[in-house]
């Protein structure tokens, strides 16, 4: 049975001139593997990762003829036990370090509250464990990133720190909305074999959000590509280059290549699509 | 002689009594009309080596001369003739308060220049945009358009070099591929000398005749575009930066299909 399965999911903002539909209608399903979804602005594939952990807010709406996580239905879940799935179920990393940490907090503090309010750990047991989580995701110096506050950290340590937390319940899936885009290449590489380990030994799922479609091809089982809110093709990573649909062969020929030719790029034809 | 030389730039910040080095000891050359690419991860001082041109950076050693001259410790209006930049965050370069009718004519009214009318509607013309954009302000255009605008505003006063600050990466890759385009096709047409920023090394590659890699503010290694295709490096940092790149996720594309 798949971890996760949309069904026609939509997100409609009510706005004063009319509804406005950021997704219309994605299905997918998901089992113990990566999903890629990836998108231009405005696509919904942040909208979709959302919604599946219902963090939509007024006036925006969710709705779907099925969302279901592990059996359970998420769509009609009362948000009590909707709250109890987030963070120790299915967790989510968000793209910027700088804005999901909390500035006046150490990263000790927010690693541990978690755990000993929700796990209700003592003191040296919630550190233990906290700092075994930064060494899970190649933290050299654990004991002095614990003690700094976000502002001291550089942004590959902070958006490791954001992956660690999130990896501290131990969730089924990991929703990461373009994690690696505010980080350097080589970072970058770095952070996805983190994700890519976690997914091998833990059997994780995750969905990785991100606009850049050559790092998903390499990083990703399956790759949904949205545009304008619709899902235009579901390919296997591998396969991406064999893609169909006009607007991901528009994408994948609008991109620069080393030791390409000089002339000018394609460019997406955007009154077909 | 080279149009742009760099010799020995060294740039020092000082903060609570710290002394940090952003560039050292970098040297580069630029002839007139060729486009010189800069590449490096965050903090290798890419940016800082722009900013250094423009005054805009504490030069704490080396020289910067352009046509030969050393330039002025106050730029100046000359200065800013010929030489202009193009920054990365469109959403932060342009005033959100000032239609862009009045951004791009503050240049021409600085230097008391003549037709300012006409010359606003051309500049956004060359740029692809309509000339009814003139009474917009920022936030009701899209990044792209936002970024043309930056780039017209950037060429009023016909500069002759361009210093172009990771002027695509806040960008999505469709819009990144016009926005290239259109800068290719200015420099063309004006004549231009690009000096480019980028982390991309495809956008750089691209662009760019010769590049340079840059790490914690020194130069790595200077490459012609030929012996990037080649993957020809000689150390083992713009080796890395190679692999790394997004470019070679695609495998199998880069390397036939020429």
């Amino acid at each position: 049975m798949s971890l996760l399965e949309v069904r026609n999911l939509r997100v409609t903002f009510d706005t004063e001139t009319g509804p406005v539909q950021a997704v219309r209608g994605v299905s997918f399903s998901l089992g113990r593997e990566r999903l890629g979804i990836v998108g231009e602005s405005g696509s919904g594939k942040t909208m979709t990762g959302r919604a599946v952990l219902r963090l939509i807010r007024p006036p925006g709406r969710i709705e779907a003829e099925a969302m279901t996580f592990d059996g359970q239905d998420i769509l009609n879940m009362p948000e009590r036990e909707m709250r109890a799935l987030r963070g120790k179920r299915i967790g989510m990393v968000m793209q910027d370090p700088k804005y999901s940490l909390n500035p006046v907090m150490t990263v000790g503090r927010q690693l541990t509250e978690g755990l000993r309010l929700r796990d209700r750990l003592g003191r040296a047991d919630a550190v233990a464990k906290a700092i075994a989580a930064l060494e899970a995701v190649q933290i050299r110096d654990p004991h002095r990133v614990m003690d700094a506050y976000p502002h001291e950290l550089s942004g590959g340590m902070g958006q490791r720190v954001m992956i660690a937390m999130m990896l501290i319940p131990e969730p089924d899936l990991l929703i990461a909305d373009e994690p690696t885009s505010a980080l350097d290449v080589t970072v970058q590489a770095e952070v996805l074999s983190i994700l890519d380990g976690l997914v091998r030994d833990r059997g994780m799922g995750l969905i990785f959000i991100s606009h850049d479609l050559r790092l998903v091809a390499r990083f990703c089982d399956r790759v949904l590509v949205m545009h304008k809110g619709l899902v235009v093709e579901e390919i296997a990573a591998a396969n991406l280059l064999a893609a169909k649909h006009p607007y991901t062969q528009g994408l994948l020929n609008c991109l620069p290549r080393i030791g390409g030719p000089r002339g000018p790029l394609p460019v997406l034809d955007r009154t077909g699509v | 002689m080279s149009f742009i030389e760099i010799d020995n730039l060294t740039v020092t910040f000082r903060a609570q009594g710290r002394e940090v080095r952003a560039v050292e000891g970098v040297s580069l050359s630029v002839d007139e009309r060729e486009s010189y690419g800069l590449v490096g991860e965050s903090g290798s001082g890419k940016s800082t080596i722009l900013r250094a041109i423009c005054g805009m950076a504490p030069v704490s050693g080396g020289s910067i001369r352009i046509a030969g001259k050393v330039l002025p410790a106050q730029r100046g209006r000359a200065f800013s003739a010929d030489v202009q930049m193009v920054f990365q965050d469109p959403y932060a370069s342009l005033h959100p308060r000032h239609t862009i009718d009045r951004t791009l004519s503050e240049p021409l009214a600085i230097h008391g220049m003549p037709d300012r009318d006409a010359r606003v509607v051309q500049a956004l013309v060359d740029v692809g945009l309509p000339p009814a954009f003139r009474f917009r302000y920022p936030h009701q255009l899209s990044g792209g358009q936002r970024q043309r605008v930056a780039i017209a505003r950037a060429l009023m006063l016909k500069p002759r070099i361009l210093l172009l600050d990771e002027p695509t990466s806040a960008l999505d890759a469709s819009v990144q591929a016009e926005v290239l385009n259109l800068l290719s096709r200015l420099r063309e047409e004006q004549g231009l000398t690009f000096l480019m920023v980028s982390h991309d090394l495809a956008v750089i590659d691209h662009m760019c005749d010769r590049i340079m890699v840059l790490q914690h503010g020194r130069t790595v290694e200077e490459i012609s575009r030929d012996d990037l295709a080649k993957a020809n490096m000689n150390t083992p940092y713009a080796r890395s930066l190679f692999e790394a790149s997004a470019d070679r996720m695609l495998g199998s594309t880069t390397e036939p299909a020429r």
